[in-house]
Formats: structure tokens, sequence, C-alpha cells
């Protein structure tokens, strides 16, 4: 480098002295170039100032999202992130430290957010007598503290199991259905009651792995 | 029209006794059937206690059956709960059917409820288990250093370009390509 730079150097004042005006100032650019691109392979330099002059022009960057040469992206990375989450998950179900945990259900029409002991009322005619211990099959999300479980719509058959209790049957206040026309000499009046049965919420428990299938699907309830 | 319902008292869903938490109890506790062996207005009733009466005692073991015969009376069914409240129903003109339906909403009722509307249909005592929602959760952590006034957090976050800022963008993006142009010069 050194060499060249004298090299040039010579070059240069030879060209001044031959009065080459032109010849002369891109010999000049050249220098100032050489110059410049030396501070920078400087470390020392480097390090200091000259830094922010922007090694890497950011302004293709503006316009892309492609990712620049350097980025290292490892396709993996949202797998592994995934199976991290799914295994801490199982560990907590497996060691029993979930906690508390809740879930969305359907029955009968309307959807539940319920945990352990609630009471929940549900609306029409629906056959479980009091007494009766049932399960609650239809489960659109379950959680916990830590985590969450959402089906797509309903989460995986037989990995949440909600045991409930029916505690009680009647019928509800009496309702008032009244209609009547303008200038019609119409009225009507009519009152009616609505079944209720009310449902105690015993266990919510996850059984099994989180995001282990099995392999055959679909013939839980399909009889052979 | 009658507006009866809208001046009913009001409740939430109370169950006596953690009632089913570990096991179901049935809640009533005593029935009188109450009827005249002569009228025509107790017939109904009368056909219940010759065909049914037996099976819905022996089922029931935990619930109490008084018969009480009274002359030219309305026939009428009376139930006590285990938390006090007793339940009177008339039956007259009723037909067998329609007496052991009553008696089999008696014997699945835990008190008397006529005369509450329910204002909700769910009862917890945990109403949160990942907490409740603020205006904090799900939001960048970035936000707790920010400090205001601040344009960058105070704009919407659905902020569009506008036409102006679109020419801007073309505008540099053409001075960009020039000054490539030149470079490949």
């Amino acid at each position: 480098m050194g060499q060249l730079n004298e090299k040039i150097k010579v070059f240069y004042e030879k060209t001044k002295k031959g009065h080459n005006l032109e010849m002369a100032c891109l010999v000049r650019q050249i220098f100032s170039k050489l110059i410049q691109t030396r501070q920078l392979t400087n470390p020392k330099l480097l390090s200091s100032a000259l830094v922010p002059q922007s090694l890497v022009s950011a302004s293709h960057k503006l316009y892309s999202n492609a990712p620049t040469p350097y980025e290292i992206v490892d396709p993996d990375s949202q797998k592994k992130i995934q199976k991290d989450i799914i295994d801490k998950v199982n560990s907590q179900i497996e060691n029993k430290q979930e906690g508390r945990l809740f879930a969305v259900v359907h029955v009968a029409g309307k959807q539940f957010k319920i945990t352990d002991g609630d009471v929940i009322v549900i609306e029409g005619y629906w056959p479980p007598t009091a007494g009766d211990r049932i399960t609650l099959d239809k489960v659109l999300l379950a959680g916990g503290v830590d985590f969450t479980l959402i089906g797509q719509p309903v989460v995986q058959k037989g990995l949440v199991r909600v045991e409930a209790t029916v505690i009680e049957k009647t019928l509800s206040h009496t309702k008032t259905h009244f209609k009547k026309k303008r200038r019609k000499q119409y009225m009507r009046i009519n009152f009616y009651r609505i079944p209720q049965t009310f449902l105690r919420i015993n266990s919510i428990q996850i059984v099994g792995e989180v995001n282990n299938p099995p392999e055959v699907r679909g013939l839980e309830t399909a009889i052979f | 029209m009658s507006n009866k319902h809208l001046f009913l008292k009001a409740g939430l869903i109370n169950t006596p006794l953690q009632n089913g938490v570990g096991r179901y109890v049935c809640q009533l506790q005593r029935v009188v059937l109450k009827f005249c062996k002569n009228n025509g207005s107790s017939r109904g009733m009368r056909d219940f206690i010759e065909s049914e009466l037996v099976n819905y005692a022996k089922e029931n073991p935990g619930v109490v059956v008084y018969l009480k015969p009274r002359r030219h009376r309305t026939a009428v069914i009376k139930a006590e709960y285990l938390n006090g409240d007793a339940q009177w129903i008339s039956c007259r003109n009723f037909t067998q059917e329609e007496i052991s339906k009553w008696m089999n909403l008696l014997k699945t009722q835990s008190n008397n409820n006529t005369g509450t509307r329910l204002k909700k249909l769910w009862h917890t005592d945990h109403p949160s288990i990942q907490g409740p929602w603020t205006p904090y959760t799900f939001r960048d952590p970035k936000l707790n250093l920010v400090e205001f006034p601040n344009t960058e957090w105070s704009q919407p976050a659905d902020m569009t370009n506008t036409s102006q800022d679109d020419l801007v963008e073309l505008f540099k993006k053409q001075k960009i390509e020039e000054l490539n142009k030149n470079r490949a010069k």
C-alpha cells in the first residue's frame, strides 16, 4: 500500500508539473478516495469517529423486506420457540403445577367461561335431570395462568375433561308476551316460563399431552 | 298488560350449601297433597295418588309425602324445602300427567324461586384466572420507558400514509435510482 501511495504521489506531482489539469483532478479524486478507504480499513480510526458514516447504505432497506446478506436467518427458529413453549406447558401439566384451569364450553347453544366450582344456568329444554354427573365435551378454549389452548373451533377431543353435576331444574320467572296492533282491535297476552337447568362445574383437567394428538382421529364417537 | 315481571325481585344464582360440589343432595323435604275424595276438580290428583304416588315415594326416600283429604275443596300441592321455603300449587282440574309433572319439578327444585328474576346465568368465585384485562396487557414493554408528550406514541396505531407522504417517497426513490445509475456509469 505504501509503495502504491508513493507511486501515485510521484505521478501526481509529475502531472502537476506537466500542467495537465484534467488529469490532475482525476488523480486527486482517486487519491482522496484512497485515503478514505485507508482510514476506513485502519482499525484505530474505525473504532473512533468514522463509524457512523454508514458503512452499509441503508437506502435500499427502506424499500425491501428481503434480508440483507449479512443477516443470519434460522428457518427453524420459530419451530424451536414453539417446541419450547409446548414442552413447558406439558411439564407443568405433568408436575401438576398448572394451577386453576378455566375453559370456554359450548352448552345448548350458549358459550360459558367456567372454572372449578362455577354454577351455570342452561335455558330451554335439556334432558339431564338433577343429580346427573356429566362431562362437557365441546370445549372451545382451555387455559391456566401461564398458557391457553385455543380450539379450531374445538380443542382436541379428550384432551380437556370438564365434569359437571346437574344440581337443579326449575322454571324461570313468569315472562309476559304481549302483542298489540294500534287501531286494529288486536291485543294478545301470553305468559310463559322457560325451563332452567343449573350446572355445577366439578373439575376441569387436562388429560394427557398437549400437541400430541392420536394418529387416528375422529373415531372417538363412532360405533362399529 | 301485566307489568308484574318488571317489578320482580331480581337475584343472582344462590345454591344452598355448595350443593353438587361433593355430591348432590335433594333439597325437597316434604310434600303435602291436599285433595277432596268426591269432588271432580280433585280427580287427577286422586288418579295420581292411586297409580303413581307409591313409586314416587319409593324413588325419593329423602322426601316425606303426606296426604291430606279435605271435603269440598280444591286439590293443592304444598312443598317444603331444606332452606325453609314453602311452595303452594293449586291443582284445580289438573290431570294426572300434569300433577306428576309438577311433582317432578318440585323434586328437582331447590327453593321456591317464583317471583325472583335471575340477573345472570353464571356464578363464579374466580372471575379471572389470567388476570383482568388492562390497557397495558399485550402491549410493548417499551412503553414503560417512553416519556410523554411523544409524537410516535400519540399517533393512532393504524395511521396510513397520506398522498403527500407517497409523493415524497416516490421522489426519494427516484433520487436513489438516479444516484445508482450515476454510480453504475
